[in-house]
Order: structure tokens, then C-alpha cells, then sequence
């Protein structure tokens, strides 16, 4: 039995009651989108908005504290930054629940420039809404940059990036976990200073009337979103380099390969953000050839080597299967999947077609939902069943994934469907040569209900772990 | 102390001045917005050499620049039309890219006078300028298509109105000017657009606060402007604050 960490803990607390909640708000835009409702209409984008923001901080809080505990083993952060880190997530989603519910804050999760301060919502809702983020942000940076420093006490900056394997020496021996996550980041600092300039000036303007240039705020919001929502990705597939041999009985060690690959993800992936802009035709052309490249190049290397990595580490393995590790497993493909999607989607010509369509949010779905919420939930599983050790059942577990996995899938391939038949997103109401959309809309929240009925069941096999591990630990 | 307090009173003084020039710019930019695709009626004109052509037949071949002026005008009129042939010799291209129309909205403006003005302006021999008067029916439905306000003052007789110059290609507004004068890099920016080049930024007076890009209206080119740094600034900080925690011995 191993003790389980009380920062880990309250973690998988705050984790297990958000995301069903905002699982609920996703179902509820979608029974929306299908026609029914049409009394709460007037919620839709405020409900839009909360569940964008929410599953980005939900997800990124919470992979950064599987990265944090599993992490535990080689270095030590400091306590009071945990604390810290736990008490300005649930200061910012405060503001944030105040922003959507008290002052309907509706302009997406993006809040792209200049929608927050155009909108028909009071100006105090906007400034509180920049307000969450700004106290997310800073947490999130301090946090991030705690970790970096708790991994610089044990490694040198070489070490940690692997340098030394693509030297050709193998000692000493760093885990991918570390490598990993240290790309993840040297990345996640990166973004949050975009985040805090792009919110210094949409303050100055929204407080100082001070205008900024929309393509600049564009290109600094999508850097902040895109490499925020990829990195808490990477730091998924992280503990699942570190935990998976566990369950496989075989190490899966850091290796030239693995090393070369993630540091072209470091170098490649901060030029990805610009396949997002591809529409703006004022972007120079280069930069949007750029985009494509580093698409392509930030993605198929480190997906191709995890890939690989995983199914060889499974292969005719003495594989121990309950439900984290088959969770691990089948959030990985969700990741092969939602990036397949992703790649299509950042081909320029393919995005001539797909952009803005409700293609988009199928593959952010795909590896957000069915991947990263999925690696997440594994590992935290994984920590419960190890502090408390309780009989497993296997058939119980077997209903639970398969209700993931039906209702999970079921849901993506409405989206799926519904961009390439071009419906677009963000539409609360289809007009009537788009009324195709809105039966799709209605399969997605049925598939979308299985999803969450799978999840509650989840959460029972869960929580009785987490409750007697609650008790332990403190 | 008297000069610094004197210093920072003129300074205010300029940055009010900057600010509100700047605003009424930005007034100014938001209704020639709204001028653009709007479609000109076609209509028959009586030119200063005493021709009658059809409006269409100007803009046939190549853009045509309109603005609008009477002759008797003591206010911006001249001053304006004088402007726009400084500028279109600086900026070249007249006859090969665009032709100039002068109209006048004054009914009592004649043919005659249009040829006086051409004389006055030495343009009675540029066979890419035209002075023209039309009826009156047409004339109060181009410049109301225009939203070109103009309202006669009975105590002085001169008229009280805009300074307006529109690009035309086919019959259709793709730029608009308002106000005057005009600066001479608005027009450059102007020209760029009636040879067919795509102009992808423009300036926006009051708003140029760290752009990413800036359009040179003199080369037609585009060069990085100091709102770039921000983007590169997020990897410099990324790359500084991983050097600085690991810039110590690892245990």
C-alpha cells in the first residue's frame, strides 16, 4: 500500500467535481443545438464560455498535478507553492462562476479580442472574468516555474531536455516523466507570459480605453490557448510513460529517440499556434506555411515515438489490466486519434473547408475528452488503488470503459459527422439550411448522457477509494 | 519650476490637439467604411471641353477617382482639388491606373465655369481630368448615394459641406477618403488599391499602439512593427527563466 499525497488528493476532489459538472454543460449546448430548451437560449454562450475555460483549467490543473505527484518520486516541490497552486485555482474559478453566472460573461474561452469588451454584458463582468484569468495565470506560472526549479535541484537543464542521449551516453539516467514534463514546462512559461501580455492590454482597454491591434492580440491569445491545451496534454502522456510499465512489467526508458523527439517538440511546437490564424488573411503568408510545417512536425514525431513506445511496451507483455491501466491505454489512442484530426484540420487546404465547422471541436474533443480526461483519470485511479488496495472488480470495470467508449465515441463521431456536412460551431440555434445540424446535436447529448452515466459509475468505483484514502492521508 | 510647469502644459496641450485630430480620424475612417461597395448611379455629364458622356464611359477602362467642389466655393473646394493634383502627380499613375472626376454639385455652376476651373487648375489639357456638371436630379442622387452632405448657408451663399473623394472600379466605391486635407500616405495607400495590390493593414490614427505590422504605403511592402517583439517575447522569457532555475549545480 502506498500512502497517497493529500495535495494529489484534493486534486482528484476538485477534478471529480468539476468535470461532471461541465460534462453536464456540454450536454446542455448540445440539447440546445437539437432545438430543446429554447427558455435557457439566452444561456448558451454563457454556458459556452464557462465549459471552454473550465475543461482547459480543469484539464490542465489536472494533469499537472498527475505530473506533480508522480514527479514526487524524483525531486520535492515545495508545499507551500501546492497550496498555493490549489488555492488560486479555486480563487480564479470563483471570479469565473461569478463572471458567467452573475454577469453572463458569453465571449468564449478565447475572449479574443475585442469580444469581451463589445459585448451586451456588464463591463465589471468582463473585468472579472480577466480578473479569473489573471489569477489562474499567475498561479499556474508560479507552480510552473516551482517545478522547474524542484527539477533543477536534482538536473541540470542537459539532463533534464536529455541532451545527453542525443550525445550518445546514457547516464545518468533520466525518466521520460522528467523529460517531459520539463519540455511541458519551459513551454507552459512561455504561454502564461503571452497570456499575461495579451491580459495587460485587454485591461488597458477595457479599463483605460486604450485600443490594441486585433491581429496581435489574435496571435498572442492563440499562443497562450493552443500551447496551454497541448502541453497539459504532454504531461498526461508523461505519468503514462512513468506508470504504464508498471502495469506492463517492463521499464520504458528515455532513449535517443525519445529525447530527440521531445526536444523537437520544444523547439517546433510554439510555431504550431499559427494554424489557428489561417483564415486571417492580413498574417503574411509565410508565417501561415509556418504553421503547417510546424504542425506536422511538433506532432508526428513524439506521437509516432509514444505510439510505438506504448504498443511495444504492451506487446506480448504479461499486461496487468484493470481500470487505470486500461484508462492509460485507451486515452493514448484517444490522443492518436483527436491529433490525426488535428493534423487534417491544420492542413491549410483541408482548413479552407473544415475551419470554424463543427470538425473543431470533434478533434479537440477526441484528445481532450477521450484523451488526456482519460490518462488523467487513470492515473488518478492508479494513485487511489495503490494508497487503499481494495478487491478490484473486473466486469464492473469492463461496463465502465465500455460506457466511455460508446458514449464517449458515439458523441465525437456526431461532431465528426456534423463538421464534415459543414455545420458550423458556436451556432446556439440552426437556422433552416443547417437544420441537418441540429439532429446531430441531439445523438451527440444522447451519446453524450451515456458518457456521463459511464462517468458517475467511474466515480463510485473511485470515490470509495479516494474516501478511505481521504482518511489516511489526513 | 515656471519652465518645466510651462513644458508639461504645452506638452498636454499637443497631446490633446494629437488626440482629438486623432478621433475625429477615427470618425471620419468609420464612415468611409461605410461608403465602400456601394454602387454609383450612371448618369450623363457635360464636361468642361463641352462633351456630354455617360459617367459609366469614365470608369470603363480604368478607376476612377470622384470628389466633389462648385466653383464659387471660398472654403476647402480648391484648396482640396489643388491637393488631389499635387498628390497624384507624387504618386504617379494617373491615366494608366486611374482617371480624376471633379463634379460639382452646384446648380448654378455651368459649363463654362468647369473649363475656367481646368484653365485655373492648368488641367484643361490632361485628357485623364474632367470637370463636369450634371443635372441636378442626378447630382442629388449621386451624393446621396454618397451620404456627401451639403447645405446652402442664406446669409453667405456658400455651401456648408464635407470634403469627400471616392475610388470607383466598375461603378462600385472600393475607398473612400473623407475630411480634408488628405494625407499624402492615405493616398499612396489609395493608389495601391486602384493597381490592384492588396493594402492589408491600414493605420489606424489614435489605435497604433505595438502592431504587428506595418504597411508601407511608399514601397507597397510590409515591415515588422514593434508589437512583434511581444511575440517573441514569450519564448525570450521562457528561455531566460529555464537558464536562471537551472543555473546552478545539480544535486
Amino acid at each position: 500500500m502506498r500512502k497517497a499525497n493529500t495535495h494529489t488528493l484534493y486534486w482528484i476532489g476538485i477534478t471529480l467535481v468539476l468535470f461532471p459538472i461541465l460534462v453536464v454543460l456540454g450536454i446542455y449546448m448540445r440539447t440546445v443545438q437539437f432545438g430543446q430548451l429554447p427558455a435557457t437560449q439566452s444561456w448558451f454562450y454563457p454556458m459556452m464560455t464557462l465549459h471552454g475555460l473550465g475543461m482547459v483549467g480543469v484539464c490542465y490543473a489536472a494533469s499537472m498535478a498527475c505530473a506533480v505527484d508522480a514527479l514526487r518520486r524524483y525531486i520535492e516541490p515545495s508545499g507551500a507553492i501546492s497550496w498555493l497552486a490549489l488555492a488560486g485555482t479555486v480563487a480564479g474559478v470563483v471570479l469565473l462562476l461569478v463572471s458567467v453566472f452573475l454577469g453572463k460573461f458569453a465571449a468564449g474561452w478565447y475572449f479574443l479580442y475585442p469580444l469581451p469588451m463589445r459585448g451586451n454584458w456588464p463591463a465589471w463582468s468582463t473585468v472579472m472574468f480577466l480578473s479569473a484569468i489573471t489569477v489562474l495565470g499567475a498561479t499556474w506560472l508560479i507552480w510552473s516555474v516551482d517545478m522547474l526549479r524542484a527539477i533543477a535541484r536534482r538536473y541540470s537543464l542537459s539532463e533534464a531536455l536529455g541532451w545527453h542521449y542525443l550525445a550518445g551516453r546514457t547516464e545518468p539516467e533520466v525518466p521520460p516523466l522528467v523529460l517531459i514534463t520539463t519540455v511541458s514546462l519551459i513551454a507552459c512559461v512561455a504561454c502564461l507570459v503571452a497570456g499575461v501580455i495579451a491580459l495587460a492590454l485587454s485591461f488597458a482597454d477595457v479599463l483605460g480605453g486604450v485600443r490594441s491591434d486585433a491581429l496581435l492580440m489574435k496571435n498572442l491569445t492563440f499562443f497562450f490557448g493552443h500551447v496551454l491545451v497541448n502541453l497539459s496534454m504532454y504531461l498526461g502522456l508523461a505519468v503514462t510513460y512513468e506508470v504504464l510499465p508498471e502495469y506492463a512489467g517492463r521499464p520504458w526508458k528515455a532513449n535517443k529517440i525519445v529525447a530527440l523527439s521531445w526536444n523537437t517538440v520544444l523547439v517546433v511546437f510554439l510555431a504550431a499556434y499559427f494554424h489557428h490564424l489561417y483564415m486571417d488573411f492580413v498574417q503574411p503568408v509565410v508565417v501561415q506555411y509556418i504553421g503547417q510545417v510546424a504542425s506536422y512536425i511538433s506532432s508526428i514525431p513524439a506521437a509516432v515515438v509514444t505510439l510505438f513506445g506504448a504498443l511495444m511496451l504492451v506487446y506480448r507483455s504479461k499486461m496487468r489490466w484493470n481500470l487505470a491501466s486500461i484508462l492509460l491505454f485507451v486515452g493514448l489512442a484517444g490522443w492518436a486519434i483527436g491529433g490525426g484530426g488535428a493534423g487534417i484540420d491544420s492542413t491549410i487546404l483541408v482548413n479552407m473547408k473544415f475551419h470554424n465547422t463543427l470538425w473543431v471541436p470533434a478533434h479537440f474533443h477526441t484528445y481532450m475528452l477521450m484523451g488526456l480526461m482519460l490518462l488523467v483519470t487513470g492515473y488518478f485511479y492508479h494513485c487511489c488503488q495503490a494508497a487503499t488496495e481494495l478487491p478490484e472488480k473486473p466486469s464492473f470495470h469492463n461496463l465502465v470503459i465500455l460506457l466511455l467508449m460508446v458514449g464517449g465515441y458515439g458523441m465525437l463521431f456526431m461532431f465528426y459527422l456534423s463538421g464534415a456536412a459543414s455545420i458550423p460551431r458556436r451556432f446556439a440555434v440552426y437556422p433552416a439550411e443547417l437544420a441537418h445540424g441540429a439532429g446531430y446535436a441531439g445523438l451527440g447529448a444522447l451519446f453524450a448522457a451515456l458518457f456521463l452515466v459511464g462517468l458517475i459509475v467511474f466515480f463510485v468505483e473511485i470515490g470509495k477509494r479516494w474516501i478511505r484514502a481521504f482518511r489516511v492521508a489526513v | 519650476m515656471r519652465v518645466i510647469i510651462v513644458g508639461l502644459l504645452a506638452t498636454l496641450a499637443c497631446c490633446g490637439a494629437e488626440l482629438a485630430q486623432a478621433a475625429d480620424l477615427q470618425s471620419s475612417l468609420r464612415n468611409e467604411v461605410r461608403l465602400v461597395d456601394r454602387r454609383l448611379p450612371d448618369m450623363p455629364l457635360r464636361l468642361g471641353d463641352g462633351r456630354v458622356v455617360q459617367l459609366s464611359s469614365l470608369w470603363r477602362d480604368t478607376p476612377l477617382l470622384v470628389t466633389f467642389f462648385y466653383q464659387r466655393c471660398t472654403g476647402t473646394c480648391i484648396p482640396s482639388l489643388r491637393l488631389i493634383r499635387d498628390a497624384v502627380q507624387q504618386v504617379g499613375g494617373l491615366g494608366r491606373d486611374y482617371r480624376v472626376l471633379a463634379l460639382s454639385f452646384d446648380d448654378v455652376d455651368t459649363v463654362a465655369d468647369m473649363r475656367l476651373q481646368a484653365d485655373a487648375m492648368e488641367l484643361a489639357s490632361d485628357p485623364n481630368w474632367f470637370f463636369a456638371v450634371a443635372a441636378g436630379k442626378n447630382v442629388a442622387q449621386i451624393t446621396s448615394e454618397l451620404d456627401f452632405g451639403y447645405w446652402r448657408d442664406p446669409s453667405t451663399g456658400q455651401y456648408v459641406h464635407e470634403s469627400l473623394l471616392v475610388a470607383v472600379d466598375q461603378g462600385r466605391v472600393i475607398r473612400a477618403l473623407l475630411g480634408y486635407p488628405i494625407p499624402l500616405s492615405r493616398f499612396r495607400e489609395l493608389a495601391w488599391e486602384l493597381r490592384g495590390s492588396f493594402v492589408p493593414y491600414y493605420e489606424v490614427p489614435g489605435e497604433r499602439l505595438l502592431r504587428c505590422f506595418e504597411f508601407n504605403p511608399r514601397t507597397g511592402g510590409f515591415r515588422p512593427d514593434w508589437g512583434l517583439l511581444l511575440l517573441l517575447a514569450q519564448g525570450v522569457t521562457a528561455i531566460a527563466v529555464a537558464l536562471t532555475v537551472f543555473n546552478r549545480p545539480a544535486r
